[in-house]
């Protein structure tokens, strides 16, 4: 159809910025598509590895013990009221010995009950059969296994057991790792075989389907009445929900990231149609004239931003798609769990490209209706001035980030529903508000900021701060991505500061020590390294913590031994309900037990609670909650519960502390601090600066962030995009004027520098708004995301990198308009048209 | 001493006074060039010799001169006239050295400008050269004031102070603009804006001031109140003007009328320097020779 063609040609007509319009919504549908993709990878992770652990088990009991749980308790789950279904598995890692197996790696040994564990756990087999009988000496053993050692159906396997080489006939290959996560070497075997080889009793966990119509928290609950052994209850929603815990505040910022690319995308958009119909408008009356309708006029303007989406989406599903594969093996590193890309992802590649379709021909709307508004006069005009260009396009630029909002709740990650969706919304509603914001900054910030430049370069300052007032809403709209650009940059940075200032002063709130001295084994009270430590010149004091964990209704809690005289007198802890000094100095009697704040949230815990932590041989010992604490000690998965020594060797079997936290001296020398590091040497222990497991942290920390930050700069650049697009237009409009000017003396100098000075006050303004606009953005994340105190100093860092790009790339994406401008034949440029 | 004539020029300018209805009085103004106090022509300040220029447009090759050789006085006014697409712009541009020819020369002042590099040929029109055009001679951003003392400011001089701050002021007179020295351009109007230029092209006191078209936008009144001022630059402070129009009446505003057509000079007419402006010998002149 003709008018389309005449919509490619407008494109065609300024394949540079077409292209970059292209290349800025490739990227903006990149982030996204990358974001989705890697959303995707880490759900189907997430759901593999939950299957693969518990498969159609509503719940898991797992020992809590090295020894297992009993037959007995086996029995007490067996008969809990509510129970359809078990599943008794015997785990244990072992060594083959045989001539063909690898005798240095080890297997995992899986002693099923071939009776009920098909029930509740896919076994496919892929070659053989089966087990037949529970008592037969036969195996089931993974591919993985079965290809690395050289095994097939009818194979001998030989495993190291209790009494010496068992020996077991392979009856049947299992599809891939067997089911079992964590390890692909695998071999199941009947449970009695099992215990029979290893001389054990009772299992490693048994899994659980409750009777339909029951609530599995009814079923928990239970057994926590019942069980007297200690325990470790979990569900496969649970396992879920800690898997993706890891993993939600990552989909939920790059989402956040990619809906802020995509805006400043919709920038361009907006931008680059509006320039075409402006440069347009002659031929658009022409069309009117000749007797097409507005509706006409209209269409063709969409159809050229449907050339735009469709080739930039199409792009940016590429990219993203690539994106996605570069960042997999980092996003893996940050989350902990394996994200596997392994080509373009159909459903994310789809919502991507079309959420970017959209975009553009939401952007597109506002330059059809101004097509639409060109009269046939305008045709006749000698010379071409838009009216309607110096009127505002603020509320487009409203409605455009509002509808770019409302697709990001869409499309936002449904795994991650809910958590930070809060906090992305006002991060982007303040980002709206910046950018609505920005013209009324632009001109005395322009003024004010240009001063400096102005000093040097007088005449080109001049020109180019006129030049950026000249159209407003293309300045806004530029302007207004770079500023959400880089705030982005700031607020990441910031966030990224605060997390380690609030890692940092977790560490120095409950550490009692400037250093820590660690141990692999635990050291008992009468070995005399604590003693050795403290007669050390400059140490003031040495405390000694011993880590471990406690079964309190079918939770693992992290617990720590510590001397609650010591985290008195060092003044460490903040307590958040009860007396810290009393529940400090009460602690040392035993009975007692400091809890953190978020342990007691997930346990329920209240001051003045008991905690009955089960113990071997259905024994217990309750422990009254003297104090909940903000912060405790960092440990395994968490943060540690606080008890006695006494009650930890006493009562909990705990053999001696595994680190002590050392306090100098405030006089004490940089030599006391060697010596004391060469005394632990001499013990076999490790001696660790509080600062280095600070550095520890940050350095997880920044590896998070770190991808965040590649986002937010693919943003800047995306408005950099727009910057070129912006001041060529400026030089292509002011040809003219420049004509002018050169006819007059302007050198070429001045011509190259006046269109660089422009983009550089634009770069200014931008880093000076962005910065702040970052600072208010952080300072949202930081008290929405909660945990942070958003009082964490300036972060002079991420202002710096921002002023950096702010200048840089401005100047940067000015270089292509400024030779043009510098070339502009005077000739040409004055011939009347 | 006039260095070229086209043949018949000086034998129909004396056929001027024969259909003149203006009187006698007119032609005691009759001056056929501007002369010193000895009587003698002055020098050249503005020379072209065999001048061409071919432009390629498209696949096309287009020759807008094809020999052109003239010359003017320092204090002269010379209107080049002539069809459009005629090759006066052409010529006008090479003259100011906005462009190259293709061959021959332009010797200003008498220094040949045909083949300047560009930092030359920007020094050229910063100092010694002054512009205006039929449109858009202004920045619409900056102010009345801005605007005359762009080539000041472009020089990278303070054009707020001193001797600069006068020397606009006195153009900004001559225009006849004091009190809109703070309006915008889009604030006056065309004849107006036109005038800003003129005054812009005048500040920087140059040898010659160019002019393609200037009244070409410009209605009747506001016409002939722009010529005026170029002629009261010209008559009163021995402004040397080269002016590029079609139009008879402004080119009677000139000492000596240059005619050209299809890239060559055909004919010259002239006029003397005058303080009637009237057009009727210059248009029965042209009807003469049957333009």
């Amino acid at each position: 159809m003709g008018l389309n063609r005449l919509a490619w040609r407008m494109l065609a007509a300024r394949p540079l910025r077409t292209l970059l319009t292209m290349v800025g919504i490739g990227l903006g549908v990149g982030v996204l598509a990358a974001s989705l993709t890697l959303g995707a990878a880490l759900d189907r992770s997430v759901d593999r590895t939950v299957s693969d652990i518990v498969g159609r088990a509503d719940l898991r009991v797992s020992a809590f013990l090295e020894s297992g749980l009993s037959d007995a308790a086996l029995e007490t789950v067996r008969s809990t009221e509510g129970v359809a279904t078990t599943a008794a598995t015997l785990e244990h890692r072992t060594f083959l010995s045989t001539a063909t197996g690898d005798p240095q790696a080890a297997v995992t040994v899986l002693g099923v009950d071939p009776a009920t564990y098909p029930a509740l756990h896919d076994l496919t087999v892929v070659s053989g059969t089966g087990f037949a009988a529970s008592d037969v000496q036969v195996a089931l053993i993974s591919q993985e296994l079965a290809r690395h050692d050289g095994y097939a159906v009818g194979s001998q396997l030989s495993i190291l057991g209790a009494g010496g080489e068992q020996q077991l006939r392979v009856v049947g290959i299992l599809a891939g790792s067997g089911g079992v996560s964590g390890s692909d070497r695998v071999a199941l075997v009947p449970i009695s075989v099992a215990r029979q080889a290893f001389a054990l009793a009772g299992a490693s966990r048994i899994d659980i389907q409750v009777a339909a119509g029951v609530d599995p928290a009814t079923v928990s609950a239970r057994l926590a009445q019942r069980m007297a052994e200690p325990y470790v209850l979990s569900s496969p929603a649970d396992i879920a929900a800690g898997l993706r815990a890891s993993s939600a505040s990552f989909q939920g910022t790059a989402a956040l990231i990619a809906a802020i690319v995509l805006f400043v995308g919709a920038f361009l958009i907006v931008n680059t149609l509006s320039m075409t119909v402006g440069e347009r408008a002659r031929e658009v009356g022409l069309l009117r004239m000749a007797g097409s309708t507005r509706g006409q006029v209209m269409r063709f303007v969409f159809a050229g931003a449907l050339v735009l989406g469709v080739v930039g989406s199409a792009f940016g599903v590429i990219l993203g798609t690539a994106f996605a594969y570069a960042l997999a093996h980092t996003v893996s590193a940050a989350t902990g769990v394996t994200a596997i890309v392994t080509g373009i992802d159909p459903q994310s590649a789809l919502m991507a490209g079309a959420v970017g379709l959209g975009i553009t021909i939401l952007g597109a709307i506002e330059p059809a209706l101004r097509a639409a508004r060109i009269t046939p006069f305008e045709a006749l005009r000698a010379r071409f001035d838009l009216p309607s260009v110096r009127r505002s396009r603020l509320g487009w630029i409203a409605a455009v980030f509002v509808l770019v909002g409302a697709m990001a709740l869409v499309a936002w990650p449904p795994a991650i529903a809910g958590s930070g969706a809060e906090r992305a919304l006002a991060v982007y509603a303040v980002l709206l508000v910046a950018t609505l914001l920005t013209p009324f900054f632009l001109r005395p910030l322009a003024r004010l900021l240009g001063l400096p430049v102005a000093l040097l370069l007088r005449l080109e300052e001049r020109l180019a701060r006129g030049s950026l007032a000249r159209d407003r809403s293309r300045t806004t709209l530029t302007l207004g991505s770079l500023v959400v650009g880089l705030a982005m940059v700031v607020a990441l940075g910031w966030s990224a500061q605060a997390a380690r200032a609030s890692a940092n002063a977790w560490l120095q709130d409950v550490i009692p020590g400037d250093e820590v001295v660690s141990s692999i084994r635990p050291i008992g009270p009468d070995e005399g390294v604590r003693d050795a430590l403290r007669q050390l010149p400059g140490v003031a004091r040495v405390t000694p913590i011993g880590t471990f964990d406690l079964a309190y209704r079918g939770y693992r809690v992290d617990a720590a031994a510590v001397v609650g005289a010591d985290f008195l007198a060092d003044g460490r802890l903040h307590a958040v309900t009860g007396d810290r000094d009393a529940a400090l100095r009460g602690l040392d009697a035993g009975g007692t037990v400091i809890v953190p704040a978020a342990v007691a949230a997930r346990l329920g815990l209240h001051v003045g609670d008991t905690m009955r932590v089960a113990l071997a041989a259905a024994n217990h010992v309750d422990l009254r909650v003297s104090a909940i604490v903000e912060r405790s000690i960092p440990a395994t998965s968490g943060e540690a519960v606080l008890v006695s020594w006494a009650d930890a060797t006493q009562s909990l079997g705990v053999a001696g502390a595994d680190a002590f936290a050392v306090r100098f001296t405030p006089d004490a020398t940089a030599a006391d601090r060697a010596n004391l590091d060469a005394t632990a040497t001499q013990y076999a222990l490790e001696a660790n600066p509080v600062e280095r497991i600070q550095g520890a942290v940050a350095d997880a920390l920044a590896r998070v962030f770190g991808l965040f930050d590649v986002l937010a700069i693919i943003a800047v650049i995306v408005a950099a995009l727009g910057i070129v697009n912006t001041l060529t237009m400026g030089v292509l409009e002011r040809i003219r004027e420049l004509g002018v000017l050169r006819a007059i003396g302007m050198s070429r100098g001045q011509a190259f520098r006046m269109v660089v000075v422009e983009a550089a006050v634009l770069g200014i303004v931008g880093a000076v708004l962005g910065s702040v606009v970052g600072l208010v953005v952080g300072a949202v994340m930081l008290v929405l995301g909660g945990g942070f105190a958003p009082v964490v100093g300036v972060p002079w860092l991420p202002i710096e990198i921002a002023v950096v790009l702010g200048l840089g790339l401005p100047i940067l994406a000015s270089i292509y308009p400024s030779r043009m401008a510098a070339r502009v034949s005077i000739v040409e440029a004055l011939q009347f048209e | 001493m006039r260095p070229f004539h086209v043949d018949l020029g000086i034998a129909r300018a004396a056929t001027l006074e024969a259909p003149s209805h203006d009187g006698p009085a007119s032609w005691t103004e009759f001056r056929p060039t501007p002369m010193t106090a000895t009587g003698e022509t002055m020098p050249a300040i503005l020379e072209a010799n065999g001048l061409t220029k071919r432009y390629v447009l498209g696949r096309r090759m287009t020759e807008a001169l094809r020999g052109v050789t003239m010359s003017v006085a320092a204090g002269e006014f010379v209107a080049l006239m002539g069809p459009s697409g005629s090759g006066k712009s052409t010529l006008l541009q090479l003259l100011g050295g906005l462009d190259q020819p293709t061959s021959g020369s332009v010797v200003f002042e008498g220094r040949d400008i045909s083949h300047m590099s560009d930092a030359q040929a920007t020094k050229l029109r910063r100092e010694r050269t002054g512009f205006v055009f039929q449109a858009f001679n202004l920045i619409p951003l900056l102010s009345v004031r801005e605007n005359i003392a762009l080539p000041f400011t472009i020089a990278g001089q303070n054009p707020s102070r001193g001797e600069l701050k006068d020397r606009v002021r006195q153009v900004i007179e001559l225009v006849e603009l004091t009190g809109k020295e703070d309006h915008r351009p889009d604030q006056l109007s065309t004849g107006e804006q036109q005038r800003v230029a003129v005054a812009r092209a005048l500040v920087t006191r140059p040898s010659v001031l160019l002019a393609d078209e200037p009244t070409g936008n410009l209605d009747y009144t506001t016409g002939g109140e722009l010529l005026q001022a170029l002629w009261r630059s010209c008559d009163e402070a021995g402004q040397t003007v080269v002016l590029v129009t079609h139009d008879a009446r402004a080119a009677a505003y000139a000492d000596r009328v240059l005619v050209i057509g299809d890239g060559r000079i055909t004919d010259e007419i002239v006029l003397g320097r005058r303080v009637d402006h009237s057009a009727a010998p210059l248009i029965s002149r042209l009807a003469q020779i049957g333009l």
